[in-house]
């Protein structure tokens, strides 16, 4: 009974709500379409006029030229000017107006139509968003990276934010490391149509973005192995390239590997030997693990490093017959230990299975230990 | 025939003994100048040695080479008093105080080398996880790990400067080399252990158990002290060999710390700590001593060297304790 006494109000509380929820956004809809349409066509007065320019005090000209058309393919198609501008409440408008803030309608909860998702929180806790939040001139707000007025979902190849133009995008404040990137095999493999080549955000994560220094950032030391092992664990995707996908593995058993594991970050990890933005394969000259350069690499930490480094594999799978030698010798203590135990552990069954049998005649033999010694 | 072999060895031990080391090698190397000179020839060749180094010097290295003696002697001496106080009282000193301190070395190494090795080898245990941040993170124990291998790598090196310049540390090794007997002992006690055989095998001081024990250490500090040593000062074995023989080190490091570990927990505990005979644990380890009748039941050879040397000692009319041990060993000791 009570259970059931307890739910009907809170079902009828929240059909309520729906009803209400329902009612203020078809008010809401129904009542600016007319506005918006009117509105826009205020702004374009003189927005809309190609050449639409003002001269700053500074000398700096600024085009004010705005084409309706990308807005309206883009996913805020059914939005006007104001909505988004809101600080224009009269035409002309005196004032410069401030930049978008697009959390008007992008926060978890809205009932506005955005998507509802975390991101714009985790957008909020990244190193863009803490930035932003120090008053840092130069900190990205959302149409930095999403576009102002051409938004499209990433899924669009269209999109800023689509797989092959993030790094354009992302480029556009971190220049120099774009450069890097562009001739790095994951930018050259992009810039040759592959849908498997990393871009910026696959490895340093989209709204989540931290500084590698910290310890929830994907780029963090402690996270590098298993960053890069989202793709380069993977053998379907390893498969297609002719690359070891136990490079990960194999790491991950080294030193290098099992220090990071438990804490010491300047331990290696792949970007301190494979560089992190300017990754070559190997048989590039200008590679930091070309054999020619390993003494380099390694010698940065290993002082003293010499040409014998590049002697040898790095990445070794004793269980792996390519690992030579090193096969052999697990191999043969494979072998060894477990005949050693087969060996020793038989010892002691038999050790004690006699010990077992002997004891039985004990009993048979109580009686005459009194007799032996009664005898002298 | 074990009997010959038992008697073969206790006369070879004896005059081992009372020779003593300082002695033997004057010995050796007067031989050694007599066969190669004629008589007149070494009387001159002494003469100019005295004249050379001055009588006293020859006198005083005389005395010393005396004294040396006269101290291996007495030190002999206090070891047989010492035994046979023990086989008086019921037990035998087993394992000396020399030996006790290097197996305590030994022990202490292993373990702590153990501890923070094998949480590496398994890095992916929670219990690893654990265990090296209880120690304080893979940095600390890095350093305990080094310094448990200079402790392994002293007392290894030390035990074979014990094995050459002691004597308890000749004759000992001298006894632990594999022989053919050895083998004969082991299909001897299968065949016990089966019921084939009604006897056990007769050991002298070392059973081939004892044997196997004493060279899987010897192999496992070859192993691990070498690979060790090359995984600690890697850039200079990289820069001499190439980057392989660091992977071959370390996969030998990590698979024998592996064996090592097994072999003592399952065999040499239960050798020492779960055969039920033992059970808790023997102390010998800590006290040397084994009780006289589990002595005369694991090592009847030895103890009948012993009967041998005590029959000697009472013979030279050293005591009366060596009466009382070979009436006890006859069993007519109440």
């Amino acid at each position: 009974m009570r259970p059931t006494a307890r739910m009907k109000p809170k079902s009828f509380l929240s059909g309520r709500w729906m009803t209400f929820a329902f009612v203020t956004l078809s008010i809401a809809l129904l009542g600016t379409v007319p506005v918006r349409s009117q509105d826009d066509l205020r702004c374009l007065t003189c927005h809309g006029k190609p050449g639409f320019k003002k001269t700053l005090p500074s000398g700096q000209v600024l085009g004010l030229f705005v084409d309706p058309t990308p807005l309206r393919l883009s996913v805020h198609k059914k939005l006007n000017c104001v909505q988004c501008h809101a600080d224009v409440n009269e035409v002309p408008h005196k004032e410069r107006p401030q930049r978008v803030n697009c959390k008007r309608c992008h926060y978890q909860g809205n009932t506005m139509g955005a998507p509802q998702t975390s991101k714009y929180m985790e957008f909020e806790n990244s190193v863009h968003g803490l930035a932003l939040k120090a008053g840092n001139p130069k900190a990205p707000l959302c149409q930095d990276c999403h576009g102002g007025h051409f938004i499209l979902p990433g899924s669009d190849p269209r999109s800023r934010v689509g797989h092959d133009n993030v790094p354009q995008t992302c480029g556009t404040c971190h220049i120099k490391i774009y450069g890097q990137y562009r001739e790095s095999i994951h930018g050259k493999a992009l810039a040759m149509g592959n849908k498997d080549a990393p871009v910026c955000t696959d490895c340093h994560g989209e709204h989540t973005i931290q500084r590698p220094s910290a310890p929830s950032s994907s780029v963090n030391p402690a996270n590098v192995a298993n960053t890069c092992g989202k793709c380069h664990a993977k053998i379907v995707i390893m498969k297609k390239y002719g690359i070891n996908a136990e490079q990960v593995s194999t790491y991950k058993n080294s030193f290098h590997g099992i220090a990071n594991e438990f804490g010491v970050l300047k331990a290696a990890n792949c970007a301190s030997c494979h560089t992190a933005h300017d990754i070559l394969p190997p048989d590039d000259p200008r590679s930091s693990v070309n054999p020619k350069n390993i003494p380099k690499t390694c010698g940065r930490c290993h002082h003293g490093a010499n040409a014998n480094f590049a002697k040898g594999r790095i990445h070794v799978d004793p269980d792996d017959r390519s690992a030579g030698i090193v096969y052999w010798v697990a191999l043969g203590f494979k072998i060894l230990t477990l005949s050693t135990l087969a060996g020793l552990f038989i010892h002691i069954g038999l050790d004690l299975f006699r010990q077992v049998k002997a004891r039985k005649p004990r009993e048979a033999r109580l009686p005459e230990a009194p007799t032996e010694e009664n005898e002298p | 025939m074990s009997d010959k072999c038992a008697r073969g060895w206790r006369r070879a031990d004896t005059d081992f003994v009372v020779q003593g080391v300082a002695r033997e090698l004057a010995d050796a190397l007067d031989k050694e100048i007599r066969e190669d000179l004629t008589e007149d020839q070494l009387e001159r060749l002494r003469d100019s040695l005295a004249d050379s180094l001055g009588r006293d010097a020859a006198a005083g290295a005389r005395r010393a080479h005396r004294a040396f003696e006269d101290r291996q002697r007495r030190r002999q001496k206090a070891v047989e008093r010492r035994k046979k106080k023990a086989l008086s009282a019921g037990s035998v000193e087993r394992l000396s105080l020399h030996l006790r301190i290097q197996h305590m070395i030994l022990f202490a190494s292993t373990i702590t080398l153990i501890v923070t090795g094998l949480p590496i080898k398994f890095h992916d245990a929670a219990i690893s996880v654990f265990l090296i941040h209880l120690m304080g993170g893979p940095g600390v124990t890095r350093i305990i790990h080094r310094i448990g291998a200079v402790g392994l790598t002293f007392i290894g090196v030390y035990h074979i400067f014990y094995t050459m310049a002691f004597e308890s540390g000749r004759r000992d090794f001298g006894r632990l080399i594999p022989k053919l007997q050895d083998a004969k002992d082991f299909f001897h006690q299968m065949g016990y252990f089966l019921g084939v055989k009604k006897d056990k095998p007769l050991f002298g001081r070392f059973s081939y158990i004892e044997k196997f024990d004493y060279w899987a250490v010897y192999w496992g500090l070859v192993v691990m002290i070498t690979s060790g040593y090359i995984l600690w000062f890697k850039v200079l074995a990289i820069n001499q060999f190439g980057k392989s023989i660091y992977d071959i080190a370390m996969e030998a490091h990590s698979d024998e710390a592996l064996l090592a570990t097994l072999a003592i927990v399952i065999w040499h505990f239960y050798n020492v700590h779960f055969n039920p005979k033992r059970f808790p644990g023997s102390l010998t380890w800590w006290n040397g001593r084994m009780d006289l009748e589990e002595f005369k039941e694991e090592h009847p050879l030895e103890y009948e060297e012993m009967l041998q040397s005590e029959d000697i000692a009472k013979s030279s009319k050293e005591g009366s304790a060596g009466e009382a041990l070979s009436s006890k060993a006859r069993g007519d000791f109440p």
